[in-house]
């Protein structure tokens, strides 16, 4: 086998790996001498311009999920007495596609749902949207995405006419002199972003907004720059605050606001209200440091003589009944610096998951279609029906945004069946015990799953699918940047592509159009489908792109991003330089208003609790959680508290506490730590189960963008004795090797 | 529904853009008529210091105005009169409005101290009566006595003083001031309340070193939320900004040279020159229309929690010129959240026209519901903070000399901090659980922790004086020698490593940067701890030549912390 250049197969920034055989004294094993896997490849980093050579501990390991002892081989449906058990493929996909129709004859075809990942590549993304559209004939299609992106994707649709996560690669950040970090933390979720910020904390111009004192915050000390640490929830009413500053003090760019813009009449007014004494009366950020952090900023702006700044943006600020607003009011600071649409300056938001970026351009999203196109505008859905071979009006309209879709599971009127790709909602989604019971509700559930995750214990059938090194494909990573993800290894044995699973199902339902089971086939039917849309990929083909990284040594230095609207064409590696896809051209200044999180304190929730993630896991931890590595170095389930909260609730370090909010309990092990508030607790979401701070969360939703307030409840917390924590009760697979619960059960 | 909103402040703007983003039903059918007797956009009065200290430009100080069919503004244009059997109001034109609700939003007027020499009619020499508002040339009786009552101009308030004499309220009064600060060469202010600091302060900075700067007050720096010792600190950090304050001492007459002032004369018989005379000695609630109506005034327009008035249910007061059960703060925030209320429970009647509101309404619950102590509940909105460049005093709650009594039921802790030589005083109070009241001067970051903890309630630490100082930060210094650190801190954190491993891997034969790299893949991640590991090689080499068992390498930090070496540290 030679080797194989890929990239990792977690997170955005997608981080260029290359894969080799296993040599004898394997380095994917663990240093410090646990248990070691035989894992079917080598992984190491290799030069690509957003790691250059760097991996995190995530990457690294990420063979080991290959090698993973419960690994999925074969279809399982559960039978009468309600055990998963082995089927062949034909028995599974003929009980699917059966169980299908019976409830769409029965319920209508909006009764059959798809539930999407932002993890899947461009290719199975866009399948699955026609799929559901064309084969399912449902208008309800949504995916995990919605949890992550969907704020950041509607803010910046609406200011800036176009959502690509950074519209600038991510290089360019090596030369700002400032950068603001709003709600993100890349130095646990993305660690080799952090390089890209030396240049920024070189100048002392590194300003992270965080209500907690996390790993990226902790990189402005020692006069890297500063950390506004306001009360959780009010980063909204931080950027409202800077935003002030910078205009009273006539710090802003009115060149181009006068040039590039439009609005400001109607922005100045509503800034005046947000005075650095009152901002910090609603935030607890201090007024000096408003002002300072506002100055460092302008004084970085090139409009006054700066060499460069950008505004981030993460899910802190975004995963918030107003997180479309919070974006808005970041791109409004940016906007009054000048920094958009501007070589060397910027406004952009960290994507999470590994596509999701791809997974929200083409279709998977419940108002969408490929090429970032709306649903509901006529020409949109001609020009795709054309490329998919229906008619137009066949096509269904927008369905129902993720949070809601899991909301109505089951009920009357509701869907009574879900396909799920890529995402384990059990564990992911707010207020879990709710989308159990919902999911509990429905006819019939199908994941897809590579490992026996906790939602896809809980389903009818499971369909064993490929990993990321099994498989080929593109992914668009953080940047727009569209990548290769190059098969290393063989699909094991029972395991099958997606791309044949809809093939299959699609002839089972008398689907119409063509359904290629070949990645590099599908990708050129996307291409065709997203040509004129604002996500232009029609000058992209596998080849084009395998090409592109030969011609540079592997290291993709150019780099191609979308749009790319023809093959002569270079792709665009920063948008906006001339001009904003709105009328007239301009980007738009939007006064947004801070209202605050859904949940308030009082004598029963009195203290604030932030959600977020740790280094070593990735999102609901289904995969993370099997590497040996990873679970050892964050095993259990735990909750952060200051030492002074502690001594208040007489909890100490090791204690296991349980949390309550209005919506359900968790229980988790203290850890005290001098980086939170000591009016707030911080929880990582990676465990199912009892564990699960999903349990906890709000699933109010931004009106906008239906995000579900993830970030921000109020809770109590409250000593438990005698409890274990981590040990969620397994359920019971008769074929598959028990999961992987068990090797994190007993650890206390 | 017809609402008419008397006063185009920064309480009734308010109060009229939420009424128009109700998405209550009833809302629709509002007609709303706004009388401001500014004849000016509304703006954000709060700033009017920060004009006058330079930092903001007059012309950028504009609120949201509302430009929305349902809303007629009359900008410039006063209420003389209600009638509230007939359900109208008087404009000062002769206008009449009918109403079905009406929206006292006339804010206050800055008090004018009976001073000899001070108002402009002392030429006659009649002793003005005490305490007299200057009147923002909408008194009723004023007004209807006028001839030409259509012609009466808006003015500023600072009409009626001397020439060289202003009171800052509003936003022709700030250019009036920063105008005459051109040329001034003695300032006085009169008046060392926050305002008088603000201004103070501000025309310390503006006006430069070529010019003094007198504060002038009669008892210590902002009495009414300092208390004695805070108020010292407060005075040496104001004093500091290059103010020279006199406090503990009054002023006696305003000295006029062909009527202009020149100076003031003090108490204890000291003259100050002065060619800017700047007084700040508070506001008082602007009433005349109220008490014309026959409406209950006491300080203010008394209204009860719905913030109706209490004879007329369809009358309400809000802001400056309200008196609410639990007092006017005279702070924006309290105004804020009326017009918040208020928008509710107008657009809901607005709904129901039918049914007027009786009873009280439920208290907002923006902040803490479920007080948990009887004896005092948090004004969370009492949160009085000085602005400007370099000054740094905040007072919330419980603070200052006249505090309440403490109840049995829940014992208060008072917890000082005094460090004035470094201009520093802290004084946190807690009662039942949490923070009801705090004082900072010089306090920095911690005084907008106190804010936060005052205002949400959250739990109070065990012992308070660890509010004192910053409870959020890094455990020790950052430059740690390796020697200090515990073999399981996380060096390289992007994969995990501890100091530990790194021991290990050393121990294991790595000698560079690269082979760890290689064996614990340290330093791959960002690269950030490239410097620290390079460190703890630097300093296993070092102990090398030191070494004589083979499991020394953990020695020196085993030895260090006084721990026995063990061999097996590590499996
Ligand atoms: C310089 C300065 C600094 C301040 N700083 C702070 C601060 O830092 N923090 C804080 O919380 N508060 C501060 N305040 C107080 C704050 O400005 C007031 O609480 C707020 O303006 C009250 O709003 P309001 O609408 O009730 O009154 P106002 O803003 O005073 O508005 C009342 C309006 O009604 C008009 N009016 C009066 N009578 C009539 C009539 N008969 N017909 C028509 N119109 C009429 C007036 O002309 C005026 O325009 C400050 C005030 C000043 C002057
Ligand atoms: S998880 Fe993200 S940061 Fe870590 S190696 Fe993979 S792509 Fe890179």
């Amino acid at each position: 086998m030679p080797a194989t250049e890929t990239h990792c197969p977690y997170c955005a920034l997608q981080c260029g790996m290359r894969l080799s055989p296993p040599s004898a004294e394997d380095r994917t094993a663990p240093p410090d001498g646990g248990e070691r896997r035989r894992l079917p490849v080598t992984v190491e980093g290799r030069q690509f311009p957003t790691n250059r050579g760097g991996l995190c501990q995530k990457g690294w390991t990420s063979a080991s999920v290959l090698a993973a002892p419960d690994r999925l081989t074969t279809p399982l449906v559960r039978d009468a007495t309600g055990t998963l058990v082995a089927a062949t493929w034909d028995d599974a996909l003929d009980v699917v596609a059966d169980r299908f129709r019976a409830v769409r004859a029965r319920y209508g075809p909006d009764a059959v749902a798809v539930f999407g990942g932002g993890g899947l590549t461009n290719e199975k993304a866009y399948q699955l949207g026609k799929f559901a559209r064309t084969a399912l004939r449902t208008r309800n299609i949504d995916y995990n995405g919605r949890f992550c992106m969907a704020s950041a994707a509607a803010a910046a649709n609406r200011s800036l006419g176009l959502d690509r996560g950074l519209p600038f690669p991510v290089t360019d950040l090596d030369g700002g002199q400032a950068i603001l970090l709003v709600g993100s933390n890349p130095a646990e979720t993305m660690p080799p972003l952090v390089a890209h910020l030396a240049g920024a904390r070189e100048h002392g111009g590194l300003v992270v907004v965080d209500p907690r004192r996390s790993a990226t915050a902790e990189l402005t000390d020692d006069g890297a720059g500063m950390h506004l640490q306001p009360v959780p929830g009010t980063d909204l009413a931080v950027l409202l605050g800077l935003a002030h500053v910078v205009v009273h003090e006539q710090l802003a760019d009115t060149d181009y606001l006068d040039a590039r813009t439009t609005g400001l009449d109607d922005l100045r007014p509503d800034l005046a209200q947000w005075w650095p004494e009152r901002t910090e009366q609603v935030t607890g950020v201090p007024a000096d440091d408003l002002r300072r952090a506002a100055r460092l900023l302008a004084h970085a702006s090139p409009h006054r003589g700066g060499v460069g700044a950008y505004v981030l943006t993460g899910r802190g600020l975004e995963q918030s009944r107003q997180g479309t607003d919070g974006v808005t009011a970041a791109i409004n600071l940016a906007l009054l610096l000048g920094l958009v649409g501007r070589s060397g300056s910027g406004f952009g938001t960290l994507t999470g998951q590994g596509n999701g970026q791809g997974g929200r351009e083409h279709g998977q999203k419940a108002d969408q279609l490929p090429g970032y196109r709306s649903i509901t505008d006529p020409a949109a859905r001609e020009h795709v029906a054309r490329v998919w071979g229906v008619d137009p009006a066949e096509i269904p309209g927008p369905g129902l945004p993720a949070a809601e879709l899991l909301r109505a599971l089951g009920t009357p009127g509701g869907p009574r069946a879900l396909l799920v790709h890529g995402s384990n909602l059990l564990v992911s989604a707010p207020d879990a015990a709710r989308v159990r019971e919902r999911l509990a509700a429905l006819d019939l559930l199908v994941v897809c799953d590579f490992v026996p995750s906790e939602t896809a214990l809980s389903a009818d059938v499971v369909l064993p699918v490929l990993q990321w090194a099994e498989e080929d494909g593109t992914m668009t990573n953080l940047e727009g940047r569209v990548l290769r993800r190059r098969a290393a290894l063989p699909a094991p044995e029972g395991a099958r592509s997606e791309l044949w699973i809809w093939s299959e199902l699609a002839r089972r339902l008398d689907a119409p159009g063509r359904w290629s089971t070949d990645p590099s086939a599908v990708f050129d039917e996307l291409a065709r489908a997203s040509a004129g849309g604002r996500a232009d990929y029609s000058g992209l083909s596998h080849a084009r792109l395998d090409a592109h990284e030969t011609a540079t040594n592997g290291a993709d230095g150019g780099g191609l991003y979308w749009p790319v609207p023809s093959p002569d064409h270079p792709g665009t590696p920063r948008a906006f330089l001339d001009t904003f896809p709105l009328p007239g051209g301009r980007a738009r200044l939007l006064p947004v208003h801070h209202r605050g999180p859904d949940d308030v304190l009082d004598t029963a929730h009195p203290v604030h609790l932030v959600t977020g993630r740790v280094l070593q896991h990735y999102q609901s931890g289904a995969q993370t959680r099997r590497v040996p590595e990873l679970a050892r170095a964050v095993s259990d389930a735990y909750v952060e508290i200051h030492p002074l909260l502690a001594e208040l609730y007489d909890v100490a370090e090791g204690d296991t506490v349980r949390l309550t909010s209005r919506r359900g309990t968790a229980v988790a092990v203290v850890r005290l730590t001098r980086s939170v508030r000591p009016d707030t607790l911080f929880m990582p979401f990676h465990w199912p189960g009892e564990n699960s701070v999903n349990r906890l969360t709000n699933p109010i939703t931004d009106p906008v963008s239906g995000m579900p307030e993830f970030k921000v409840a109020t809770v109590r917390l409250a000593v438990v004795t005698g409890e274990t924590v981590g040990a969620a009760p397994v359920a019971v697979v008769t074929v598959a090797a028990a999961p992987v619960a068990v090797t994190r059960g007993g650890a206390r | 529904m017809k609402v008419v909103v008397v006063g185009n402040g920064m309480v009734g703007s308010r109060l009229v853009t939420e009424l128009c983003a109700s998405a209550e039903p009833g809302a629709a059918a509002l007609d709303i008529t706004v009388l401001g007797a500014e004849d000016h956009a509304p703006y954000n009065r709060v700033l009017l210091s920060e004009v006058v200290a330079g930092a903001y430009d007059v012309a950028a100080i504009d609120l949201p105005g509302v430009v929305d069919p349902r809303v007629g503004v009359w900008a410039g244009v006063c209420a003389v009169a209600v009638d509230r059997a007939a359900q109208v109001v008087v404009d000062s034109t002769g206008g009449r409005h009918r109403y079905d609700a009406l929206v006292l939003a006339t804010g206050a007027a800055a008090r004018v101290p009976e001073l000899p020499g001070l108002r402009r009619d002392d030429a006659a020499l009649t002793p003005p009566p005490a305490l007299t508002p200057t009147g923002l040339g909408c008194d009723a009786a004023g007004a209807a006595a006028s001839p030409l009552p259509g012609l009466l101009a808006p003015r500023s308030d600072s009409a009626g003083l001397v020439p060289g004499a202003h009171v800052l309220r509003t936003i022709d009064d700030a250019r009036e001031i920063v105008a005459a600060s051109v040329n001034a060469r003695h300032v006085v202010v009169l008046g060392a309340g926050v305002l008088g600091v603000e201004v103070a302060v501000g025309l310390a900075g503006r006006v430069g070193p070529d010019a003094v700067v007198h504060l002038v007050h009669p008892r210590g720096l902002m009495n009414a939320q300092l208390d004695a010792a805070a108020s010292e600190v407060a005075a040496d950090a104001v004093a500091r900004l290059g103010v020279h304050v006199r406090t503990n001492v009054g002023a006696a007459a305003v000295v006029l040279h062909d009527g202009r002032v020149t100076g003031v004369v003090l108490d204890d018989g000291t003259q100050l020159p002065a060619d800017l005379l700047v007084v700040t000695v508070g506001t008082l609630p602007e009433t005349t229309l109220a008490r014309g109506a026959g409406l209950d005034v006491d300080r203010g327009v008394v209204v009860g929690p719905d913030l109706a008035t209490l004879r007329d249910h369809r009358v309400y007061a809000v802001g400056d010129c309200a008196q609410p059960p639990d007092g006017g703060s005279g702070l924006v925030g309290q105004g804020w959240d009326q017009a918040r209320r208020l928008a509710r429970t107008l657009a809901e009647r607005a709904g129901a026209l039918a049914v007027t509101p009786a009873g009280p309404r439920p208290e907002a619950s923006d902040g803490v519901p479920g007080d948990d102590c009887s004896c005092g509940p948090v004004d969370d909105s009492s949160v009085v903070k000085v602005k400007g460049r370099g000054v740094d005093i905040v007072a919330m709650g419980v603070s200052g000399s006249a505090r309440p009594p403490a109840c049995g039921a829940h014992p208060r802790r008072t917890v000082r901090l005094s460090d004035p030589d470094a201009v520093r005083h802290l004084e946190v109070v807690v009662q039942g659980g949490r923070v009801v009241g705090a004082t900072c001067v010089g306090g920095g970051a911690v005084a907008a922790d106190l804010v936060a903890a005052f205002t949400r309630g959250t739990p109070a630490p065990r012992d308070p004086a660890q509010l004192l100082v910053r409870a959020v930060g890094p455990v020790g210094g950052s430059a740690e020698t390796p020697v200090r650190i515990p073999d399981r801190a996380t060096i390289c954190r992007c994969n995990g490593v501890t100091k530990g491993d790194l021991v290990q891997a050393w121990a294991d034969g790595s000698r560079t940067v690269e082979d760890v790299a290689r064996t614990t893949r340290a330093t791959t991640g960002c690269g950030g701890c490239k410097a620290p590991v390079c460190g703890i090689l630097d300093w296993l080499r070092a102990a090398e030549p030191a070494r004589s068992a083979p499991a020394a390498p953990t020695a020196p930090a085993a030895a260090e912390r006084g721990e026995v070496v063990r061999s097996d540290s590590r499996s």
